[in-house]
């Protein structure tokens, strides 16, 4: 057995052993500790199963566990063929390997940190063992080797981010933000179930080492080569294809709804400012670094599905694009810290979907990878601040606490610089690169429509990068710079022992640098969000792992052309390698000083409105009232879904609950009363008369020998 | 056939004769009615066994054979008619005295049907051990009246209760049982007999036992002395003997396990001390302390020994503290 | 002749004394009120089946229906020591045999 195919469940037995931990309140502090040791051990099991993948034959393995799901075929020399086939087995290539090793790296370091926050917390290690089921259901997600285990994981890591946001359950609040992340989810579920059917109708398999090899086959045209499972899902494909092209052409698009509703992409963002209610360890690791980018990971994963439908990854671009701008302007006007965060990561998730619809799956993950760094330190310094102040996240309410907090404003700084994507750090490589991916994809598209769109989208990218420098340096600004200012927040986040002496009058008090503990992984992670960025391009890690995924794209139908000059012979991935070198070198060197340009001219913009002059925001903001409105109630999404589709939902509860009321349960109080009034019709029998029994007896003994002998026998 | 209508009928006048008969203090159904129902019963029984024995009385000219009916209508008629003073003698020793009656003429029936033993262990144990233990408890439980005085009977023995949905009921049972003993078509029914040949094929090992002769001799008229003593080579205690411990060895255990429980139970449930009310003096296991026939009203409270205890304990040391 | 010896004193003739016997017991049970001859009347049902049991044995030509009747008489034996020792108890607490006063056991 592979290493890999355990890594999942060594972060399970922690989440398992944490519960355990909820018995006592000593054993609570022992929480941490496992939940560190369990994500710690995945990431060094991590790093050996990649060892491995160096040797393996084709790029890739299937780490094999145990049978699942089995259904509709049959068994041949002790092989199971045919049917519907979800064994729990993880298919390991490069593309699993980057996210794993975000998901257990920056899943250690969170919850470092998280040992020093949620210190004197009563869920202590409740919390842990959420952090550490969320890790095990997100390894499933990506190591999946089929669609049915991502599904479990998709739905695990639903259920662990319902458990961590509602962690402060007894606020009403948290737990309406819970349960709105959950069901806004369920749409978006309800989508990716729909494509996972058209999947199977399409390609009667759900593995991915058969549907993907297939789809590619398809798109190339190049059948040989291909394994059997895979050889039978291109002949069930093609049949498709020919009988029943709308399986093939809806299943992107099915996948592409789960994608959105769990990426917080336009019509179903509207959870992730919510879930913020939850604690900062939680927004950092899942609402930004990790569970988020789900949605980016499984287009990526089947990219060579939405490459089958013409329609489908331009419908991305627009979603992505438009999000990233709207998720920009909305994080422009918001004064909670965390919730401009929060749309933060909506709007870089934007661009993470335009990364992918312009087939640059390099882009996208590249950019993944860096934002869960720069993210995670945003989130983590703000959860410090937090902490600081007592549970204070107004920025009207803080400033210049740069002398109280110098760490946390380096750092701070440090993951400001890189979502803004100053030059050479992280965000600025990799948001660059997929601006310029779409802009080269849009101008060499080859149907007006397509460039179009794409060239929007890319313009659309680059009017929110502006808007992200201006909103990351306005929140930093704000709370950093200045003159010292600070209100307390009501601390209701479970602080109260770490606090204790603020309460005492005879101590006025003070903001307090975040402990060690709760410090160093921070630097790794500010260290991850400056120098990960110029790494990882330098060493051209990333790039060659999309290369050797089945995320690397094939350039059929729409950019055929492309690769077919520069082609090299060999490998079937050298048409990837084709396209991207294919992006004009001047291309990118124009983005990078676009951008740049882009990135200082938003910083600068921000520096002057909200540390030169901050009366002049307000004063811009009062011009403009209805916008300013608009944009701090989510530009009334949350109203639009209230109306037209929460408000008819109720209406429909509430006539399904009188219908419950009146017929079922009146149906079954009828049926309950039935034997009470029997009963009370029978009840003068049971007089306690032995002679009346004696004589119901006999005579019921006379009325059997009669039916038995005369009535039944004649 | 006029035998099922002539038994409906018999029933029927038994019904009545048995409700005439009927214990009824101070307000009898009919005048003199404890008189005329044993006449009823008498005649009707009468009646009944000339119809039955119509047969007999036309061809009984057939060697033993009038000596084995004569048996059967007498030990039949005692059996019946005691059985029905059972029921109806108001006075629980008399009862039990006529059921002594009903054992020993069923006796006489059994010997009918050669079942010796069956006949004389039915003598033994019910006449013998079983009634007596009845007549102890009923001594033991009657009221310190004289026996023959009617006014003393307890209002629960001098009076039935439900007389006639209980007749009823009773002979609408009896009516369809006796419709299914003597109902030819049932005999005849394939399904409900079995023929002997099968019976005795299934025997195998009986008949390697000796008892073949037994089984495969022609059935004669059970009464028969010289079919009897042709036929029973082995007596009929071996025979049950045989079949006792070679066919039911398990219920024969479970038997003296039944007997054993039987026994420790009466035992711990006659000991049991009933708990003492506040109008009740203590029953008759509260010893010589409770005179027989008290009234339970006039003992004085002082006499129940778990209220005679405090005032004891407090004039104890109510003499000690001085001391 | 064994078919006439047999139709002119049948099983049916033992059996219906058994019937009379099992009847008149069941009658007695039901209309006395004494504790004491209830039980008597029951014997009395056995009585019954103990004839018929005797008589199925004869016209059958085994010794099963004699070999029930001995467990008959066992649990016909056991019963009356109880049922006995039961009355006895309960004479001692109402100082009376009327079933009728225990009519507050009704359901």
């Amino acid at each position: 057995m592979h290493v890999a195919a355990i890594i999942p469940w060594v972060p399970l037995l922690a989440a398992a052993l944490c519960t355990a931990c909820c018995a006592s309140r000593t054993l609570r502090t022992l929480a941490a500790p496992i939940c560190i040791t369990g994500i710690g051990t995945a990431f060094v099991m991590t790093l050996v199963a990649i060892a491995k993948l160096a040797g393996a034959e084709g790029d890739h393995y299937t780490a094999y566990l145990a049978p699942w799901i089995e259904v509709g075929g049959a068994w041949v020399d002790g092989q199971y063929v045919g049917g519907m086939i979800a064994n729990f087995s993880y298919h390991v290539d490069s593309l699993t390997a980057i996210m794993m090793l975000a998901i257990t790296g920056v899943g250690s370091l969170v919850s470092i940190y998280a040992a020093g926050y949620m210190k004197g917390d009563e869920g202590y290690a409740r919390f842990f063992a959420g952090v550490a089921l969320f890790i095990f259901a997100m390894l499933n997600l990506v190591m999946a080797d089929n669609f049915v285990l991502l599904f479990l994981g998709w739905e695990g890591v639903g259920l662990a981010s319902y458990l961590l946001i509602g962690h402060y359950y007894r606020k009403p609040s948290a737990a309406a933000a819970a349960q709105k992340a959950f069901i806004v989810n369920r749409v978006g579920d309800f989508g990716f179930l729909l494509g996972v059917f058209c999947v199977y109708q399409a390609f009667g398999s759900i593995r991915f080492e058969e549907v993907l090899p297939a789809a590619r086959a398809l798109l190339t045209g190049e059948a040989a080569g291909l394994a059997p499972g895979a050889a039978a899902a291109y002949a069930v494909a093609q049949a498709t294809q020919a009988a029943n092209p709308a399986y093939l052409l809806a299943a992107p698009f099915g996948l592409m709804l789960g994608a959105f509703g769990k990426s917080a992409q336009l019509p179903l963002f509207v959870w992730l400012p919510d879930a913020m209610e939850g604690p900062s360890p939680v927004s950092a690791l899942i609402h930004a670094a990790t569970m988020v980018t789900a949605g980016v990971y499984l287009i990526a994963r089947t990219i060579h599905l939405f490459e089958l439908s013409p329609y489908a990854l331009p419908t991305v671009a627009m979603v992505g694009a438009l999000t990233a701008v709207v998720g920009a302007l909305i994080a422009a006007s918001a004064f909670d810290l965390k919730k401009v965060f929060a749309y933060s990561t909506v709007s870089q998730l934007g661009y993470m979907f335009l990364g992918v619809s312009a087939l640059s799956t390099y882009g996208a993950i590249f950019h993944l990878v860096t934002h869960a760094f720069f993210k995670a330190v945003l989130f983590l310094t703000a959860g410090s601040v937090m902490h600081a102040l007592a549970g204070q996240l107004d920025m009207r309410k803080m400033s210049g606490l740069a002398k109280k907090m110098p760490i946390t404003c380096v750092l701070m700084l440090c993951g400001c610089l890189a979502l803004a994507g100053a030059p050479l750090t992280s965000g600025f490589f990799s948001k660059d690169l997929i601006l310029a991916d779409a802009m080269s994809f849009g101008i060499s598209a080859p149907t007006a429509g397509a460039k179009v769109v794409y060239i929007l989208a890319s313009l659309a990218g680059l009017a929110a990068a502006l808007l992200t420098a201006y909103y990351a340096f306005r929140a930093w600004f704000r709370v950093f710079l200045g003159d010292y200012r600070v209100e307390f927040g009501e601390d209701d986040h479970g602080h109260e022992e770490s606090h204790e002496e603020h309460h005492d009058p005879a101590h006025p008090r003070e903001p307090h640098e975040a402990p060690w503990l709760m410090n160093a992984p921070l630097i790794v992670l500010a260290l991850g969000a400056i120098f990960a960025g110029i790494l990882l391009k330098a060493t051209g890690v990333i790039e060659g792992a999309i290369l050797h995924s089945t995320a690397n794209s094939v350039e059929a139908p729409i950019a055929a052309h492309h690769g077919a000059t520069e082609a090299a012979a060999g490998t079937g991935h050298e048409e990837g390698h084709a396209h991207r070198h294919h992006t004009p070198e001047y291309l990118h060197l124009l983005m990078y000083g676009v951008s740049a340009a882009i990135a200082v001219a938003g910083i600068g913009l921000a520096w002057l409105l909200h540390y030169r002059q901050r009366a002049i925001a307000d004063k811009l903001r009062d011009a403009a009232p209805a916008f300013g409105a608009a944009l701090n109630r989510k530009l009334y999404f949350d109203v639009l879904y209230e109306k037209a589709v929460v408000g008819p939902l109720r209406l429909v509860g509430q006539i399904m609950f009188l219908i419950d009321s009146l017929i079922v349960d009146g149906a079954v109080r009828l049926v309950a009363r039935g034997p009470a009034f029997l009963g009370r019709g029978m009840q003068p029998g049971q007089s306690g008369k032995l002679h009346a029994y004696g004589l119901g007896m006999a005579a019921g003994i006379a009325a059997a020998v009669f039916l038995v002998f005369f009535a039944m026998s004649r | 056939m006029t035998t099922p209508l002539a038994l409906y009928l018999a029933s029927v006048l038994g019904a009545a004769a048995l409700l005439l008969a009927m214990p009824r203090r101070g307000r009898p159904l009919v005048p003199l009615g404890t008189l005329l129902g044993p006449f009823l019963a008498a005649t009707t029984l009468g009646l009944l066994w000339l119809l039955l024995a119509k047969d007999w009385l036309t061809t009984g000219d057939t060697g033993l054979e009038p000596l084995g009916f004569a048996y059967y209508y007498v030990f039949g008629g005692i059996s019946l008619l005691a059985a029905g003073r059972v029921i109806t003698h108001p006075k629980p020793v008399y009862s039990a005295l006529w059921f002594i009656l009903v054992v020993v003429s069923s006796a006489g029936l059994m010997i009918t049907l050669s079942a010796e033993f069956m006949a004389l262990a039915m003598l033994i144990i019910y006449g013998g051990a079983i009634l007596v233990t009845y007549m102890f408890v009923i001594m033991l439980a009657s009221q310190s009246a004289p026996l023959d005085s009617a006014e003393a009977l307890p209002d629960y023995d001098g009076s039935a209760r439900e007389p006639v949905a209980a007749v009823a009921a009773g002979f609408l049972l009896l009516a369809v049982l006796l419709g299914v003993a003597f109902d030819p078509s049932i005999e005849r029914n394939p399904d409900a007999a079995v023929p002997a040949a099968e019976v005795a094929a299934l025997l195998p090992e009986r008949t390697a036992q000796g008892e073949s002769s037994w089984l495969t001799s022609t059935p004669t008229d059970p009464t028969s002395a010289e079919a009897a003593a042709q036929a029973v080579e082995v007596s009929n205690v071996e025979r049950i003997g045989v079949d006792l411990f070679t066919g039911n060895p398990l219920a024969i255990e479970l038997a003296g396990v039944i007997l054993l429980m039987a026994m420790i139970g009466a035992v711990v449930i006659a000991k049991a001390q009933p708990p003492s009310r506040s109008d009740d003096s203590g029953g008759m296991g509260a010893g010589p302390g409770a005179a027989p026939g008290a009234n339970p009203a006039d003992a004085p409270p002082s006499a129940d020994p778990l209220r005679a205890e405090p005032p004891e304990i407090g004039a104890m040391s109510a003499v000690e503290s001085p001391a | 002749m064994p078919e006439t010896a047999i139709s002119t004193l049948t099983l049916a003739h033992f059996l219906g004394i058994g019937a009379a016997l099992f009847a008149l017991g069941v009658i007695g049970f039901v209309t006395r009120r004494n504790l004491i001859v209830m039980f008597l009347c029951t014997e009395m049902m056995f009585q019954g089946v103990v004839v018929t049991l005797v008589a199925f044995a004869r016209f059958h030509m085994n010794t099963t229906g004699q070999t029930f009747v001995i467990f008959v008489l066992t649990i016909a034996a056991a019963e009356a020591a109880l049922a006995l020792a039961l009355v006895v108890l309960l004479f001692r607490r109402q100082r009376t045999l009327d079933a009728s006063a225990w009519t507050e056991l009704r359901g």
